[in-house]
């Protein structure tokens, strides 16, 4: 069976990987660009299990299984110290409260701490404008860039076929079937199609004439110079602030600064916004103060490839027997990476998601509007 | 190449900021890496406070010998980045709304 993934982002990677791990033979993977020239090499590289709606739950805590798992075999950095999720008023840690009872239920060990214990945890926390805190101790960080390194020479020495600079321009569908794809560089036929291919995934489905509602909304991550280790969790977040600005520091000691804007929907790449900085300093230096006093090195753009509900897109793309999707990652797609890639493997192999929970994510629901609701809504 | 030259390898430094040698660039195209985008980035060439004034043109002719191509295509994907030096913090927080 020759299968061909669209996409050679972390997600198409993980399939791959999935399809052969499955004794698949004939996996092709192409990009319109360079490997993980997406948004896998411009995330912050962080992943938490304290998500607000059981599909998320569910998901999270079998991806941070299996990276943990695949983390000697393939030899991946991970580190697990938890987010801090800060809560500057008394009525958003009453939503923590909540969030915490919910995630007990799946067996996910969140904690709300109080002042002093936040203090523990990060001392350098400005705790006089906080009223508290959740700690997710399941969360944690990676250099995604090493570790997508490792998956890219680990999947061609499985005998993947990684084709670069090679753009899928067109779907050709035959009755039922998707036949092949036109491409930049010539005709590809196959007998399987998966699209993992982001925001681009709507433009390429759209060819066979199905519409995807997916939109790319540009993000705007800032990176300061090295400094020596500084903040003890994974990820500290402003969570009563809108677009919850957050941070992390790196392997290497940078920080990383990042906030949702409100931004003009597929952007090109390079709108860079100088306003971004302010409006990412100035909160997160509220809770940091040592943060007035850091040099910003590099800034970059990148996309979340957001759904209507927020959830990725997951399985088979009706009416074609042999097309699927895993895109619309709405910001987390790099930690489900390896989920991702086990449902998609047993979509195709079994016709169905080794999990249930995930046959809540197809693009059926939003033909027949079932989209998907996070029950712990907080702030 | 003589064992002198190899030698040299080890300590000829392409990239000041992250300290990366020719070796090191060497190994990464051994080990697999077989791009120039993804080289630079697993090697942290321009991510250092110079934003790769010096290195990018000396690993790209690395790379252009090693994998026979040429050092436009090598190139092609290869974008400066703002800030153009490291700016503080203070710069922009001062009187600004969140
Ligand atoms: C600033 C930022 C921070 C983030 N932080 C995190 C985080 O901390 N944790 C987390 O889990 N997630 C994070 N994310 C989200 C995460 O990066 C993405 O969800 C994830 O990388 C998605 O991977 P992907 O492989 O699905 O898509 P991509 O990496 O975008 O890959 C899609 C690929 O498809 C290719 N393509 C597009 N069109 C075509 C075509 N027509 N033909 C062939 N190929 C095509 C593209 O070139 C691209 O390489 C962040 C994202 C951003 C932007």
């Amino acid at each position: 069976m020759r299968t061909l993934v669209v996409g050679a982002g972390i997600s198409g990677l993980f399939i791959a990987y999935e399809l052969v791990q499955h004794g698949l033979r004939d996996v092709t993977v192409v990009d319109a660009s360079y490997p993980g020239s997406g948004a896998t090499l411009r995330n912050l590289g962080c992943f938490r299990t304290s998500f607000t709606s059981p599909e998320h739950v569910v998901l999270l805590k079998e991806s941070i299984r299996r990276w943990l798992q695949l983390k000697d075999r393939l030899d991946f950095e991970i580190t697990q110290k938890g987010y801090l999720w800060v809560a500057r008023r008394p009525e958003t840690l009453e939503g923590f409260k909540k969030l915490v009872e919910f995630h007990h239920q799946f067996g996910v060990p969140t904690r709300i701490l109080s002042l002093d214990e936040v203090k523990e945890v990060e001392p350098r926390l400005n705790t006089k404008i906080v009223a508290g805190a959740m700690f997710d101790p399941t969360a944690g960080k990676m250099p995604i860039i090493e570790n997508f390194v490792k998956l890219y020479i680990e999947v061609k020495k499985l005998g993947v076929k990684v084709v670069p600079y090679t753009k899928v321009t067109k779907l050709v569908s035959r009755g039922s079937k998707i036949a092949a794809a036109e491409t930049s560089r010539g005709t590809i036929e196959a007998d399987v199609f998966v699209v993992a291919a982001a925001g681009d995934s709507r433009d390429i489905i759209a060819t066979a004439g199905v519409d995807v509602p997916i939109v790319d909304i540009p993000r705007h991550p800032y990176v300061t110079e090295p400094y020596a280790k500084t903040i003890n969790p994974a990820l500290i977040i402003d969570w009563d602030t809108p677009g919850s600005p957050h941070m992390t520091q790196t392997k290497l000691g940078s920080f990383i600064l990042a906030r949702d804007l409100e931004d003009v929907p597929r952007a090109p790449l390079h709108s860079e916004r100088v306003d971004a900085i302010p409006h990412i300093l100035k909160p997160l230096k509220e809770l940091l103060p040592f943060l007035s006093r850091v040099n910003i090195v590099r800034y970059w753009m990148g996309y979340y490839d957001m759904t209507p509900d927020h959830h990725p897109i997951y399985g088979p793309v009706a009416p074609y027997e042999n097309l699927y999707i895993a895109a619309g990652f709405s910001g987390h797609g790099m930690m489900m990476a390896p989920v991702t890639g086990k449902l998609i493997a047993s979509w195709i192999l079994d016709g169905k998601p080794y999990i249930d929970i995930a046959s809540n994510l197809t693009l059926e629901r939003f033909r027949v509007g079932r989209l998907v609701k996070e029950l712990a809504v907080i702030g | 190449m003589g064992e002198a030259v190899k030698k040299l390898d080890n300590v000829v430094i392409i990239c000041r900021c992250n300290d990366v040698t020719v070796n090191d660039i060497k190994k990464a195209i051994e080990m697999g890496i077989d791009d120039f985008e993804l080289l630079r980035k697993y090697l942290r060439l321009g991510f250092g406070p110079c934003q790769g004034r010096s290195c990018i043109v000396l690993a790209a002719r690395i790379f252009a010998r090693a994998s026979g191509k040429k050092i436009d295509e090598v190139l092609s994907n290869y974008r400066v980045r703002p800030p153009i030096v490291p700016v503080s913090a203070r710069y922009f927080t001062r009187g600004a709304e969140a």
